[in-house]
């Protein structure tokens, strides 16, 4: 790990606009050199969040410690911080290396030292032929980048993204996300990233936290979180979901059953009470071949399909389980999708996540 | 525009009338200026530009005409720092008590001068400010300010707040925000707004008549008692003069528009 | 907000020196309408009771009133063929319009003053044609006054009723043709209710700038027709009647204030100064 990364903790931070909460009492720690991703719809108060840790809004409650130093009165342009921000703020009436020489300008850096520094950071970026361009002769993702090497230039504590990559298209967006991964892990530094776009913050970070309407509902490594949401819009938002709920009955030692008009369920876990909701994949769903058993077995018919290249996403209608979602790869699928055509689903014990009810909005 | 919606002919013609009526009085000037009579009338025989030369031979239009520029220049670096510094306050604070600054600074725009000469008279008279460069130059200033306000107020409307964020987060100060990032963005606004205020003051003629006599003797308070005393053709030729000088003003102001947004 | 200072201490010089050398100065106007000659309300009781004062008001107001209209009127039909025209053509028109708007007060009056007088341009050009025998008297009374102001005024008029007519949607009046009405019809039943914001907006406009019209009427009018400013500049030079010249002065910008706040009621008044946009 590099000496120049820092540890940041949020405790209990919180941001009211008069009646209305933005951020509601939101604590979480960043360790050193990891890639933190702030993951939510908008109105979540992600974009608030990181906005208080770069300081340019100040906190209603809580703090902002820095290696345990508490920066929240601190204003902006002493904190050290890189920042991106979304649609990039380059200054266009400054050629590429004029901007990411900027913060070093602003330390007063001599000349020979700040275009030494600049080259380094257009190298890093693999911007070295454009120093001279203006920011509007750039393409998106070049101008990506002269925002991430202008955030990096001057060794910042820190490195804010905001919505880094929203206003790529979404084969570019794909390439910088492996550029920017792999960026992070050469220089080892902090980053805290804000995004909307649950493919994004799985594919970057090494955690991931989940906000809605100004609260944390979870935060995690990504894998965890996609296999064991806590909350049904953990596991909405994130990927696609099929949602059972049901009556607990017969609790057995790891596992209970769960009642749905006349289907019974076996699932995996402890109970949280009297009712339970199941959060069930579509890709952890098999059709079932005629004879083939399975723990849990639901029957119905194809209610709708749709073709995606590399698979097929099936509608079924089911007596007691409502419609639910299938994924079937498309390449050697067991069936050839029609409407109306009747199949059998089956998935194990462990297919299952128990998920609780989220709490209303405040 | 409106794909076949056009104005009837009554309405055409009386456009065309009302455009005639608006330019012809500041073109029929420039022939006056060079009639070769010695009262006001359009050339008899030939042009001349005799009535030039004698305004240009007299130290009492030339003495007037100096005064006049450095009061203008003067009062415009003074609109300018002022309104250029409030607009930007008042736009990075924006709430409710900017907005009633910004309205304060609107005001010599409301209410006429008539109202604040007789004030300043008075006002004047106790600072020993009448007759005063300094006076003349404080009074066409603070009244320079909301053209100066107006036009950098709107050319930061344009501008992408998230720069002055960024440059905060870089570690720039304030005044280096300024300096570096918005100044250089909003630079025609406020060059827009110089052009006007030096125009406001140059032309600026009814608090000069109550706060100035024989020191402080502008270019327009000449003209004033010219058309009073004697209507000569040289008059025609100072209009001439200052009709120039407002077209070249407002040609820059527009080359700076279309610098701006294209 | 500690963090907000240096941005606050922006605003101190304009802020400073707007109220010290024209906020104060024009609050002593108005204090001196109270206690002038005497304290008390004695100068505003003029207003009832002194037959000058009535006469100057009256004649303010109707000069006003009557160079309004014709500057509404003559505003509307430029804006209207400014509105219509192709883009090219109408950089020219706004041209025409806007560059008298920048021209001094004083230079037009001077203009006018050549152009109207017994031996101005105007009437020689009138008798040499055969047109009139005995030269028309336009200047030094009522009628030059309003020509002056009104020229001054078009410009004035011309920006709001362009900004209202210019947010119509063609479309709209496409519409209309296409549902069958004629072209008066759609004028009357559309075009006109939609760019009526910016005719309220130049009404306004143009009316407070007159009330306030010095230089015009003093030169066009030659000083037989008074006007509120001439007379306030009357009384306290000529007469050294602070007291009475004072009260009209403030009456004039409570009357403006007044209109003002009616006005941003019904019309939005930041669009019509620019700030902000």
């Amino acid at each position: 790990m590099s000496a120049a990364a820092h540890a940041l903790a949020l405790h209990r931070l919180g941001k009211r606009y008069g009646a209305v909460a933005a951020v509601d009492d939101v604590s979480l720690g960043v360790e050193r050199g990891e890639f933190l991703t702030l993951l939510g719809p908008s109105g979540s108060g992600k974009t608030t969040i990181l906005m208080m840790i770069a300081g340019f809004t100040e906190p209603s409650s809580g703090a902002v410690r820095l290696d345990g130093r508490d920066i929240t009165g601190l204003p902006p342009e002493r904190r050290d911080f890189g920042m991106v921000f979304q649609g990039y703020a380059l200054f266009p009436h400054l050629t590429v290396a004029e901007n990411i020489a900027f913060p070093l300008r602003v330390r007063g850096l001599g000349r020979a030292a700040r275009e030494a520094k600049v080259r380094g950071a257009l190298d890093l970026v693999q911007l070295a032929g454009l120093a001279e361009r203006r920011p509007a002769q750039l393409s998106g993702g070049q101008q990506q980048r002269v925002a991430l090497a202008r955030a990096l230039v001057f060794d910042p504590n820190l490195l804010l993204l905001d919505e880094p990559l929203s206003a790529l298209d979404k084969k570019l967006r794909a390439e910088l996300q492996e550029e920017l991964r792999a960026l992070h892990r050469r220089i080892g530094r902090t980053f805290v990233n804000v995004t909307h776009d649950q493919e994004e913050a799985l594919s970057l970070s090494d955690k991931v936290a989940i906000l809605n309407h100004g609260r944390l509902i979870q935060i995690g490594q990504p894998a965890a979180l996609y296999e064991r949401p806590a909350t049904r819009f953990v596991a909405g938002f994130l990927g696609t979901s099929n949602f059972l709920a049901g009556a607990v009955m017969d609790v057995a030692e790891g596992g209970f059953t769960l009642a749905l008009g006349a289907t019974r369920l076996v699932q995996e876990g402890a109970p949280p009470g009297a009712r339970a909701l199941l959060s069930l994949r579509p890709e952890k769903i098999a059709l079932l071949a005629p004879g083939e058993r399975a723990t849990n077995e639901v029957a119905g018919h194809i209610a709708g399909w749709l073709y995606l290249g590399a698979g097929y996403a099936l509608q079924v209608a089911t007596a007691d389980c409502g419609e639910v979602r299938v994924t079937l790869p498309a390449w050697r699928a067991p069936i050839a999708p029609a409407t109306g055509l009747p199949v059998r689903l089956g998935w194990p014990a462990d297919a299952a996540v128990v998920v609780a009810e989220d709490a209303d909005a405040p | 525009m409106t794909g076949g919606y056009a104005p009837g002919r009554f309405v055409r013609l009386l456009a065309w009338a009302t455009l005639l009526y608006l330019l012809l009085p500041i073109t029929i000037i420039l022939p006056v200026s060079l009639t070769d009579q010695r009262f006001l009338s359009l050339p008899a025989e030939r042009l001349s530009l005799q009535h030039y030369a004698s305004l240009i031979a007299s130290p009492a239009w030339r003495g007037a005409i100096w005064q006049s520029f450095w009061i203008a220049l003067a009062s415009t670096a003074l609109a300018v720092l002022a309104g250029t510094l409030c607009a930007l306050g008042c736009w990075r604070l924006s709430r409710r008590s900017t907005e009633v600054v910004r309205a304060l600074m609107l005001l010599p725009l409301i209410i006429p001068s008539i109202v604040y000469a007789i004030g300043l008279y008075r006002y004047f008279g106790r600072l020993d400010l009448l007759d005063r460069f300094l006076g003349v130059v404080l009074a066409h200033g603070v009244t320079g300010i909301p053209y100066v306000v107006i036009t950098v107020s709107t050319a930061l409307a344009a501008f992408d707040a998230r720069l002055e964020q960024a440059a905060r987060g870089m570690g720039a100060s304030l005044s280096q925000t300024l300096r570096w990032v918005i100044l250089p963005r909003i630079a025609p606004g406020i060059l827009s707004g110089a052009i006007f205020a030096f125009i406001h003051s140059w032309d600026e003629l009814v608090l000069v008549l109550f706060i100035a006599s024989r020191q402080v003797f502008t270019l327009p308070r000449k003209i004033w008692d010219g058309i009073n005393e004697n209507l000569d053709p040289a008059m025609a030729a100072v209009a001439v003069l200052l009709i120039g000088l407002t077209l070249v003003l407002l040609l820059a102001d527009l080359a700076l528009r279309r610098a701006r947004d294209g | 907000m500690r963090r907000d200072l240096g941005w606050w201490a922006l605003l101190a010089p304009a802020f400073l020196l707007m109220t010290a050398f024209y906020l104060a100065p024009i609050l002593q106007v108005l204090a001196i309408s109270f206690t002038e000659p005497t304290p008390g309300l004695g100068n505003y009781e003029r207003l009832l009771t002194n037959p000058a004062v009535q006469r100057v008001i009256g004649t303010t107001l109707r000069i006003c009133l009557i160079t309004t209209l014709i500057s509404l009127a003559l505003g509307y039909a430029l804006a209207y063929v400014i509105a219509l025209a192709s883009p090219r053509a109408r950089r020219w028109w706004l041209l025409g319009v806007l560059v008298p708007l920048w021209i001094s007060v004083l230079v037009r009056a001077f203009a006018w003053v050549t152009l109207l007088r017994r031996q101005g341009l105007v009437n020689q050009g009138l008798q040499s044609l055969g047109a009139i025998e005995a030269p028309l008297a336009l200047v030094w009374n009522e009628t030059g006054i309003v020509i002056g102001m009104v020229h001054y005024m078009v410009p004035y008029a011309v920006l709001p009723i362009l900004g209202a007519m210019r947010e119509i949607d063609p479309r709209v009046l496409a519409a209309a043709r296409g549902l069958g009405a004629s072209r008066g019809t759609v004028f009357f039943r559309v075009f006109l209710p939609l760019s009526a914001p910016g005719l309220a907006a130049a009404a306004m406009l143009v009316f407070i700038v007159t009330l306030g019209f010095y230089i015009t009427p003093a030169i066009l009018g030659g000083g037989k027709t008074l006007m509120a400013a001439e007379w306030i500049k009357l009384q306290i030079l000529d007469l050294v009647r602070w007291g009475l010249g004072a009260m009209l002065a403030s009456v004039m910008v409570v009357t403006i204030l007044v209109l003002l706040g009616i006005f941003s009621r019904v019309v939005n008044l930041r669009r019509l100064f620019g700030a902000g946009a």
